[in-house]
């Protein structure tokens, strides 16, 4: 090692080094320039003809071989204060990835995989605008909107490549990449939601579901109009009492308006109550028909309508005191004839 | 064809390539560079890119104080750098000779197009 003495010049131009540098993080301006004056002490100490270069030349060939940033333009102001600390805050973040090798692998395998962002990105881009003019099909588009997320996908590419870069365009991937990643979630999970079938079919089964799944009031419709009670005949033509009606699932089948929990009122004003029957196991049941009223009144403790004490259940008039009865063949006819 | 246009290209292997037998400080890698026939390589080249392979984990670095002057850094080779270096040595070795067949060729008469 050459024992060499630091010249007041060697200290000026290393200041003027640093001084050019002094736009990056203060750590690497020190880690860039450490040991610089014992270097320059002992080069010039080896050839005293040697001029000492332009400090700022010197600090951009430092940078550009340390792979740094180039020196920005010292502007004044919120924005560019916010983008020169997220220009730090992204080299700082940099380093503390590529000294960590488990972290700097994670990162070069995601690096790899940039292809596939950037047709990801296209498409998102694609079914957003496909979106907007109603034309998704689920993860898809319709028809010729493909074409437009292939337009997307080669200028994506070409973009992830570096290549048709205009003046703005990085401004331009910057914001598209944020907006792509914000919106990732919330188009796949609609994306989802319409992969099995478009608008139609949704508000098609939404319909079925308002009709079929949605009872406000359980019970029988017919054609719309609540069926309140059903009045069975035999085959003889002649009116029934207590028959029990049951679904083909074998559900107690219930008029419209006679559940057996709360809403119970026969008429209108909630003067009478359906009577449910009564079953040999002592339960009460409301498939018994035709249904019997009671008069009711409105009980305060209990909150809600009951029958009145000693009132008497009273069977509905029947539409038809006898209807024409079945016709009955004498022969059971042979089903193989 | 200017040297130090194709310097910059394989200026992290010459530099991972003097570190790899002994440590040494910024000027040292500069000293051993010329030495070896690099003599255009330039001072703060070397020290960007002792930092950089520094910064990418392919060397260590540690600071000895000096009793007459100022502390030098002095940067040695890891066994990331050691793969580093083996990788492009491979890379080179590859390239060199590609160039060479191509070169070699391309002076044959008649084949230069």
């Amino acid at each position: 090692m050459t024992t060499s003495t630091v010249t007041p010049e060697i200290v000026a131009f290393a200041q003027g080094v640093r001084a050019a540098l002094a736009d990056l993080p203060a750590e690497e301006v020190d880690d860039l320039t450490d040991g610089l004056e014992a270097d320059l002490a002992e080069a010039y100490a080896e050839d005293l003809q040697r001029e000492l270069p332009d400090p700022g030349a010197y600090a951009t060939e430092l940078r550009a071989a340390a792979g740094l940033p180039m020196r920005t333009k010292a502007k004044s102001g919120v924005l560019s204060g916010l983008a020169q600390s997220w220009t730090d805050t992204r080299t700082d973040v940099g380093v503390a990835i590529r000294r960590n090798p488990a972290l700097a692998s994670v990162v070069e395998f995601l690096g790899e995989l940039r292809p596939a962002w950037w047709i990801v990105r296209a498409w998102l881009a694609a079914w957003l605008v496909a979106a907007f003019f109603g034309n998704e099909r689920g993860y898809g588009l319709a028809g010729s909107w493909w074409l437009v997320a292939v337009v997307f996908a080669v200028i994506s590419v070409q973009w992830g490549r570096g290549r048709w870069q205009g003046k703005g365009v990085p401004a331009l991937i910057a914001i598209g990449n944020v907006v792509a990643v914000l919106a990732f979630l919330p188009v796949m999970a609609a994306a989802d939601d319409g992969s099995d079938g478009g608008d139609f079919d949704r508000g098609f089964a939404s319909g079925v579901d308002a009709t079929v799944n949605d009872p406000p009031q359980d019970g029988l419709l017919l054609r719309g109009q609540p069926v309140t009670n059903i009045f069975a005949y035999d085959a003889a033509g002649k009116a029934l009492r207590n028959v029990q009606l049951f679904t083909q699932e074998g559900k107690p089948l219930e008029a419209h308006g006679s559940r057996s929990d709360d809403n119970t009122c026969a008429a209108d004003d909630c003067s009478t109550v359906w009577q449910p029957g009564q079953l040999e196991t002592g339960q009460s049941v409301f498939n018994v028909f035709p249904l019997g009223t009671v008069a009711a009144e409105w009980d305060d403790e209990a909150q809600r309508t009951v029958p009145k004490q000693g009132a008497f259940s009273v069977v509905p008039k029947a539409p038809f005191l006898k209807v024409p009865g079945v016709f009955t063949p004498k022969k059971v006819a042979n089903s193989n004839d | 064809m200017d040297a130090t246009q194709l310097l910059k290209g394989v200026l992290d292997v010459a530099v991972l390539a003097v570190v790899e037998d002994e440590d040494g400080y910024g000027y040292d890698v500069v000293r051993r560079l010329r030495a070896a026939g690099l003599e255009e390589v330039g001072d703060a080249s070397v020290y960007g890119t002792l930092r950089r392979l520094y910064t990418a984990g392919a060397l260590t670095s540690y600071v000895v104080p000096s009793e007459e002057g100022p502390h030098r850094k002095y940067y040695g080779i890891n066994a990331q750098g050691r793969a580093m270096l083996e990788l492009q040595r491979k890379v080179w070795t590859e390239f060199s000779t590609t160039m060479n067949n191509l070169l070699t060729s391309s002076t044959q008469p008649g084949e230069a197009a």
